[in-house]
């Protein structure tokens, strides 16, 4: 993925001349995971450039700049750094358009790895996605893998609006037969996608944990219950056309994802089901997730993370309700 | 020139109300526009509120330490036609100044359009009515939903699934169990069949009327019936007969003992009269009068019940007007007697309306053939029809 | 540069301005007195929600705006109505913003340049500073000057924006008002090292100016523009001044300050101090004093007039630029909305 990512970020910025990349380490460095390697031998320090080590700046200098008629593409290096970069964020990132009635536009993305399951340190394994999701006039989207990694980047990049790229750290190194189409648009944002077909149930997810449960649907279909996954892509704009097809055909429905449960992002997923399908649920929808406790450490991490079992357990009560 | 009034403004995000400290006008003072009216005292500050609109102090309608809330009048001003103007348009007080209005109720959400059902798609039914589905064991798939978008209703599924009360399952015992299993057993070993005969029963009726009369007591047309069939069982013996498939052998009763078929609380019982055949017309309506009496209420002693050799069985006392009896196992033969009404009979050619009755016999067709049955029906409706030969029973 | 006494100050002709320019800077500022107090007053009628007036540092915005050129841009904090009118923004939109009508006010800061209201007190210069850079990029001889407080110095914002700018060169004027309150908290408890020295935090010029000289203010803001277009220095200006004022109109500034200081402070007005030098040096008269005494008066009831006739703005644009393009989500609410607004028969509403 990190490769997928880092070739996105090439060919837009060779169709681009206005898209920039800036960030911690992200210049000579090429970024703490390589994300952003031999972008600025490429294409220079004027338009790839590393940053003084200030999350607010690095967002609201974007936006200054987007303002300015350029195309950032900004990284804050960690999930849990991000965090000083809210007020820029949430205040005016999101609300620039919207405050001069469409005449300023913000056509910037921000980079941000995210979520657990790589043995980090406390606040490298942060699931911030809700914050961003809840934030009117943000689009959040979330790769799961290195081909819609490629295709979802690009379209970010070229999308007039701002744009909260969450990638999910631990599939960084993960790989994916198959070939980069390379349009600039990419792959549409607030496009789910199936990435395996079922009829008994409807897993619904993203990121890092579209794997873990494909890898929990294979497991139940050697118990003959056949598990559709549904991987969201954008949690903003979200697709409600697929997430309610796709429901109201298996009628039940398990939503994955690591953040912590209390307000997470399932949540509004769930309320979306309930609204949507709630004619067709033959059970109750039920969240797999983070605890409601901080990130732990690294050692006992995987009882946080939803696991293959946790998720089974999840298909079962609801195929068997 | 209009008079205006001035409403007190919400002078610092979310005030409702102030006292007024000072007026620094007086009614009939000529004010200029941002000239200040008044100091005020709100929760936050002390403030001075400058004059909207030029013109002459009207009205103050709060004096000296009074408190004014948010939105009432402060202050009537006569202003000139264009200042009245000015602010013309009569929109409602905008928030701005004018206090925090009060929060209007949510309203429901907007229902989404529910899906349609798609053939052989899945069935568009809230989790409350599928689990009433399931518990009723009603297959969804196959129930009509009337609902909005075809949506199954918690009605189509009680509907589609037994009736509200849903099957009643009742207990057969005793009697009822009993006569259950002799039914069957007589259906499923001898091979009915039935024959008809309906009979002018004028001649019946009016012999009955007399006989009654002379008897000094209540008679009904069955015993009569009955009598005449017994004379004809004496020569039409395989109607009183019983087929011994064992032995393969008919065995033709020497004795006479008659079934009456009764209804009772407990179900059908069959009290018999022995001898049927010693008893006169008289003596035989009594017999089956205590008879069914004993059965009826619960009284019956066990030989009443058993030993039969052939059945009555009187459908007409419950209107109908024949029927296709079932014989009384291990019987040969049973009679049903129909009503006895008005029938439209042709006599001597022509169509009359007479009493008449439907003689039934049912008969086993191991022991007799059609033609035997038959001879013998007509021979019990020629009796019953001919006066002299019902005189000649005994009565 | 002005003198506070009757002493002959400054030659107008040394000053690189021409005598109409010098009269100029009298009128936008009597302009911008004018309308600050209307601004008040229509508060006090309920015409506006909030006004946080900018009495007594007219001049600090007037000559700081005015020492800027036509292509640079401005990014404003809240209080600059001054430098609005310098920038050519209609009143009546710029005050949209404290009527509640849209939270950026209606006017386009494309069209003059002149950035949106930004409340997150001191969030505003880390923009400025990526705009200067990205026009630097561009190779556009621009420079941005961004307004704040003396709280805003401060804020993270403020040390991060700095430092930005000067690791970058980026052509940008760090310009604070300090009107020597935060609110209720004056500026000695704000912060220990003078704010005009900070800069030497960041590696570039720091500079203390009279806030109440609009020459002076002129002077320094001139200098500073050149330095950040010419060299790709930015510097940070301190303009000393004083909020006659409350914060707000919701502030009562009695309850932490002498009636005396601001007294004090109001015999040094600006306006009125340039006055007198105008009128000493003979570059303006009474007669032109009184034209501008007129034109006030009309700019003000034409502001006055725009102001109260305006409505809400309907209930649609509420969902109009939120994204490029509306997602299904966000127009089923809209559709609600709407529906619901059309049943009550009220268009937007006040509530």
């Amino acid at each position: 993925m990190a490769k997928a990512l880092n070739e996105a970020l090439r060919h837009s910025m060779a169709e681009d001349p206005r898209a920039l990349v800036l960030g911690e380490d992200i210049g000579k460095l090429g970024g703490v995971f390589r994300v952003t390697e031999g972008l600025q031998e490429e294409f220079g320090s004027a338009r790839v450039f590393d940053t003084p080590l200030a999350e607010a700046a690095i967002a609201g200098v974007s936006l200054g700049l987007a303002l300015a008629g350029w195309h950032p593409i900004a990284e804050m290096q960690f999930d849990g750094f991000s965090y000083p970069a809210l007020d820029q964020i949430i205040s005016h990132i999101a609300k620039y358009r919207y405050r001069s009635r469409g005449r300023q536009t913000v056509p910037l993305v921000v980079r941000i790895p995210f979520a657990g399951g790589i043995g980090a340190a406390e606040h490298h394994s942060e699931s911030p996605e809700a914050y961003y999701a809840h934030t009117a006039g943000l689009k959040v989207v979330v790769p799961s893998s290195p081909i819609d990694a490629y295709g979802l980047l690009r379209a970010s990049i070229a999308d007039p609006d701002p744009v909260i790229f969450l990638e999910p750290k631990s599939r960084y190194w993960s790989k994916e037969e198959g070939s980069l189409e390379p349009g600039a648009d990419g792959l549409p944002i607030g496009k789910a996608r199936v990435v395996r077909e079922g009829s008994d149930c409807t897993i619904v997810t993203y990121g890092a944990m579209v794997a873990r449960s494909l890898a929990a649907a294979s497991r139940a279909s050697a118990d003959g219950i056949e598990v559709e996954v549904l991987d969201l892509r954008s949690l903003v704009p979200l697709d409600l056309e697929s997430l309610g097809a796709s429901v109201s055909r298996t009628g039940r429905a398990v939503v994955v994802h690591e953040a912590p449960l209390t307000a997470g992002f399932g949540a509004e997923v769930v309320a979306r089901i309930v609204e949507d399908c709630f004619d067709y649920l033959e059970a109750p929808v039920i969240r797999v997730t983070g605890y409601d406790t901080p990130y732990p450490p690294a050692t006992i991490e995987s009882h946080y993370v939803p696991s293959v079992q946790r998720i089974l357990a999840a298909v079962d009560r609801v195929t068997k309700y | 020139m209009a008079v205006r009034d001035f409403l007190l403004p919400d002078l610092g995000e979310g005030l409702e109300d102030a006292e007024v400290a000072t007026w620094r006008v007086a009614v009939g003072d000529q004010v200029e526009l941002n000239q200040v009216l008044v100091e005020v005292n709100t929760a936050k500050a002390l403030v001075e509120i400058p004059a909207p609109w030029a013109g002459v102090v009207e009205r103050l309608h709060a004096a000296e330490g009074d408190v004014v809330e948010v939105g009432k009048p402060l202050v009537s001003i006569s202003v000139s036609e264009e200042a009245g103007e000015q602010g013309k348009t009569k929109r409602r007080a905008v928030l701005v100044g004018y206090g925090v209005e009060e929060e209007e109720p949510p309203a429901a959400p907007s229902s989404t359009a529910g899906r349609r059902k798609e053939e052989g798609g899945p069935v568009a039914a809230s989790p409350p009515v599928r689990r009433l589905a399931k518990e009723l064991g009603v297959d969804l798939a196959t129930v009509i939903g009337t609902g909005p978008g075809g949506r199954v209703t918690r009605e189509d599924v009680t509907a589609a699934g037994s009736s509200p009360v849903g099957d009643e399952r009742v207990p057969v015992r005793g009697v009822k169990r009993l006569t259950a299993e002799k039914m069957a057993r007589s259906a499923r070993e001898i091979p009915h069949v039935t024959t008809f005969l309906t009979v002018d029963a004028s001649n019946l009726a009016g012999f009955r009327r007399d006989l009654e009369a002379r008897l000094g007591s209540k008679l009904t047309a069955l015993p009569v019936i009955v009598r005449a069939f017994v004379e004809i069982l004496k020569k039409h013996r395989s109607l009183n007969a019983t087929f011994d498939a064992a032995a393969s052998e008919i065995v033709l009763r020497g004795d006479i003992h008659v079934g009456v078929a009764t209804e009772t609380e407990r179900g059908l019982l069959v009290p018999v009269v022995r001898h049927a055949d010693r008893l006169g017309i008289g003596a035989l309506s009594a017999e089956i009068s205590r008879l069914v009496e004993a059965a009826r209420s619960g009284r019956s002693a066990p030989d009443e019940l058993t030993g039969g050799t052939v059945t009555v069985t009187n459908v007409g006392s419950f209107g109908a007007e024949f029927g296709t009896p079932i014989i009384n196992h291990p019987e040969s033969s049973i009679l049903a007697v129909g009503v006895i009404e008005p029938r439209a009979l042709v006599v001597d050619g022509r169509v009359e309306a007479r009493q008449a009755v439907t003689l039934s016999l049912s008969f086993d067709h191991r022991v007799l053939d059609g033609a035997e049955a038959g001879r013998a029906l007509r021979a019990l409706g020629a009796l019953l029809e001919d006066q002299s030969g019902l005189e000649a029973l005994p009565s | 540069m002005l003198p506070l006494d009757e002493s002959a100050g400054p030659d107008p002709a040394s000053l690189g301005l021409k005598e109409e320019e010098l009269r100029e800077l009298f009128r936008l500022m009597a302009l911008t007195r004018r309308a600050d107090l209307e601004a008040t007053a229509l508060q006090r009628q309920g015409e506006l929600a909030v006004y946080p007036p900018l009495i007594g540092q007219e001049a600090a915005q007037i000559g700081s705006a005015f020492a800027l050129e036509e292509s640079d841009w401005i990014f404003p904090s809240y209080r600059e109505l001054g430098s609005a009118i310098v920038r050519g923004v209609d009143l009546v939109e710029y005050l949209h913003f404290y009527r509640a009508t849209w939270h950026g006010g209606t006017y386009d800061a494309n069209a003059h340049r002149f950035g949106y209201v930004s409340v997150p007190v001191g969030s505003q210069i880390l923009h400025a500073v990526g705009y200067a850079m990205g026009a630097k990029m561009d190779g556009v001889s621009l420079v941005t000057l961004v307004y704040f407080g003396d709280g805003a110095t401060s804020e993270g914002d403020f040390h991060e924006g700095c430092n930005f700018a000067a690791v970058f060169e980026a052509p940008v004027v760090f310009f604070c008002q300090n009107n020597q309150w935060a609110i209720s908290v004056p500026v000695a408890a704000q912060t220990v090292a003078p704010i005009w020295r900070k800069a030497q935090a960041y590696g570039f010029p720091g500079v203390l100016v009279d806030g109440n000289d609009v020459l002076a203010v002129y002077q320094a803001t001139r200098e500073a523009a050149a330095r950040a277009r010419d060299e790709g220095t930015p510097t940070l200006i301190e303009a000393a001044t004083y909020r006659i004022g409350p914060h707000s109109t919701a502030d009562d500034a009695t309850r932490y300050r002498t009636g005396e200081e601001v007294d004090a402070w109001r015999a040094l007005d600006p306006i009125d101090r340039y006055r007198r030098w105008l009128a000493r040096t003979g570059v303006a008269d009474d007669s032109y004093f009184e034209t501008v005494e007129d034109e006030t008066r009309q700019f003000a009831a034409r502001m006055r007039a725009g102001v109260i006739s305006s409505e809400p703005r309907p209930v649609e644009e509420m969902f109009e630029w939120v994204f490029a393009e509306i997602p299904p989500h966000l127009a089923r609410q809209r559709e609600e909305a709407l529906r619901l607004a059309s049943e009550d028969g009220k268009d937007g509403g006040s509530g």
